[in-house]
């Protein structure tokens, strides 16, 4: 039964960050309905800058997570900026399948070239914290974990409160309910996408830095997130970031239990059965508002 | 043509053109932008090589077997995706892939048969040159063979594209609604298109299976599906020489930095393949005959 519970809460713990990853994506998906393939390549890059800056410098991931929000910032503005916008500008709507061709193409320039720098070695970093556990009634809880959960929590609530009551957060709302009423209401649009490219871009930052301290760092280690953040965005109801969340932790336990209790790798193969099962059942997700 | 390499390399660039052109009658002709298509391919390799090793059956035959069993799944695989549009559908035919790369992954021992898991299958080798045994210790065969079967599917891509079911698709493609305002059953022609791709896809593994000697769960990997619909979008998707041409243009690419890079540098190849892809989707997301051929037309009529 200890087993049980300690597999459920490192679970919920791990879920938390598999929610904030998809909520992250959720945003550029649900916003400017570009399917980001590169998404966890970006991941991919942040981790490298933790770890680089944690190596080399000796900063505390927790500090260092500023560095790598800021940098992701303009990263995904840029990112946004040079490749997808002029591919939005010439065909006028959304093309799903050029963006998706062209964000896998991204995607593997981004991780072979970090597979040129870096190597194929899995890389760990030892911090004051890492194996490090709280004993709450009896229960051991991975102190990293626990602070990676909480801290991804309070910037979900930020990122909330940031949609709902600044001036920019509502014209990124309004832009991913409808485009053109948003454009006739004198939205840039474009700015919008650019935008919400960089807010991503700086959430994952933070998720990078949160995961680094009891997590591998490798070239392709973002492919185990994107899949995965994309099941989560669609479980959770595409555009509802407490519906992400959610599902993040949901999926989070499915894993954690099932690597515990059955075998991880069929487990991983469920989650994606449940993934088609519930496009086809209920496309809107858990707390998806209808879409198209 | 007698050496060795370059056949080696020629061999490939028309397997590559045929899977591509496998994918091409329903990511081109039906307009359906499939992920998901390195499981036929992978289904293929694996029936012909277990029903070759375990049963002895003639891989010739095993590579039939192969195409119907793909096709069977292809109805699964295409009743819940062909629900879905756009982006969904291209996220559910990875979760496709996936899901199928696992189970080749963590399969071992089923009944009398040995899946082998990740280590993947080695094809016992039989010396001399058998159509039996679809080995050929001379590599001119497999040339041949695969150029026969291109020119088939090259036959058979044409004969949809002008038959009457052909502009059902293209109708399907272009406007799947206005399509189906008019009666055309959408689901159940592009189902139909999914089995006939679905089977050529599960050939070309077979011939893999038969000229590589070794099988690997790799083969369902989402990677491949990637790297065919990159072939066949690069040469121009829905034309009928665009995956020969994209194959011709990036199979050379990976077979050179295979050869010469290697090891180490083994990443190159797929920032290459990435440039490529990235260069046409921001200057000519159409392919590139498309654009040659309208260039070519405007050439012509002015001289008329």
């Amino acid at each position: 039964v200890i087993g049980f519970i300690e597999a459920t809460i490192s679970g919920i713990l791990m879920g938390g960050l598999y929610g904030f990853i998809a909520v992250s994506l959720s945003l550029i998906f649900g916003v400017a309905k570009i399917v980001n393939f590169a998404h966890g390549a970006l991941f991919m890059v942040a981790m490298f800058l933790v770890y680089w800056i944690l190596v080399l410098l000796k900063v505390d991931p927790y500090l260092s997570s500023l560095i790598a929000a800021g940098f992701l910032f303009f990263f995904g503005y840029f990112f946004q900026r040079l490749f997808i916008e002029p591919i939005l500008r010439r065909e006028k709507e959304t093309a799903p399948l050029t963006v998706i061709l062209l964000t896998s193409g991204l995607m593997m320039i981004i991780e072979n070239v970090a597979l040129l720098l870096f190597g194929a070695d899995y890389r760990t970093v030892k911090t004051g914290y890492t194996g490090k556990v709280w004993e709450i009634a009896g229960l051991f809880i991975a102190q990293p974990r626990m602070i990676g959960f909480v801290l991804s929590l309070v910037l979900i609530l930020l990122l909330e409160l940031y949609l709902r009551k600044t001036n920019l957060g509502r014209a990124i709302r309004a832009t991913s309910q409808d485009r053109e009423a948003a454009r006739l209401m004198g939205i840039d649009d474009y700015r919008v996408y650019k935008i919400t490219f960089g807010v991503g871009g700086t959430m994952l930052g933070f998720a990078a830095a949160f995961l680094v301290p009891f997590y591998f760092v490798h070239p392709a280690v973002g492919e185990l997130f994107v899949l995965k953040s994309f099941v989560i965005v669609v479980l959770g109801g595409l555009g509802s970031i407490t519906g992400a969340f959610l599902a993040g932790i949901i999926v989070g336990i499915i894993e954690s239990l099932g690597a515990q209790f059955i075998n991880s790798a069929l487990v991983e193969s469920l989650i994606f059965i449940i993934f088609i099962g519930c496009l086809v059942v209920k496309p809107t997700g858990l707390l998806g508002k209808q879409r198209e | 043509m007698r050496d060795p390499y370059f056949l080696h390399a020629a061999i490939t660039v028309l397997l590559f053109a045929f899977l591509a052109s496998s994918w091409n009658i329903i990511g081109g002709l039906a307009g359906q932008h499939s992920f998901g298509h390195s499981v036929f391919f992978g289904i293929g390799a694996y029936v012909s090589t277990i029903l070759f090793i375990y049963w002895n059956v003639p891989p010739f035959l095993g590579m039939i077997v192969g195409g119907i069993i793909a096709a069977i799944a292809s109805i699964g695989i295409g009743y819940p995706c062909f629900k879905l549009r756009g982006p969904y559908f291209a996220l559910s035919t990875l979760a496709f892939t996936e899901i199928f790369r696992i189970i080749a992954t963590t399969t071992e021992q089923v009944g009398p048969v040995d899946f082998k898991g990740a280590a993947g299958i080695l094809i016992p080798f039989r010396p001399g040159n058998s159509f039996v045994n679809f080995q050929f210790a001379e590599k001119a065969y497999y040339y041949y063979i695969i150029l026969a079967m291109l020119i088939l599917i090259l036959f058979i891509h044409n004969w949809i594209e002008k038959s009457r079911w052909g502009l059902y698709l293209a109708a399907i493609r272009d406007n799947e609604d206005a399509a189906r305002s008019i009666g055309i059953n959408a689901r159940r022609f592009k189902i139909l298109a999914l089995m006939i791709s679905a089977f050529f896809g599960a050939m070309a593994g077979t011939f893999y299976a038969q000229f590589f000697l070794y099988i690997e769960p790799i083969l369902f990997s989402s990677a491949l599906s990637i790297e065919i619909l990159l072939i066949a979008i690069v040469g121009g998707a829905g034309t009928l020489m665009g995956p020969f041409l994209g194959s011709l243009i990036l199979t050379p690419i990976s077979e050179l930095t295979r050869t010469y890079l290697g090891g180490t540098y083994a990443g190159v190849q797929l920032i290459i393949y990435g440039g490529v892809l990235v260069a046409v989707m921001m200057f000519a997301p159409q392919g590139i005959i498309p654009p040659l051929a309208k260039r070519y037309r405007m050439l012509f009529e002015r001289r008329a």
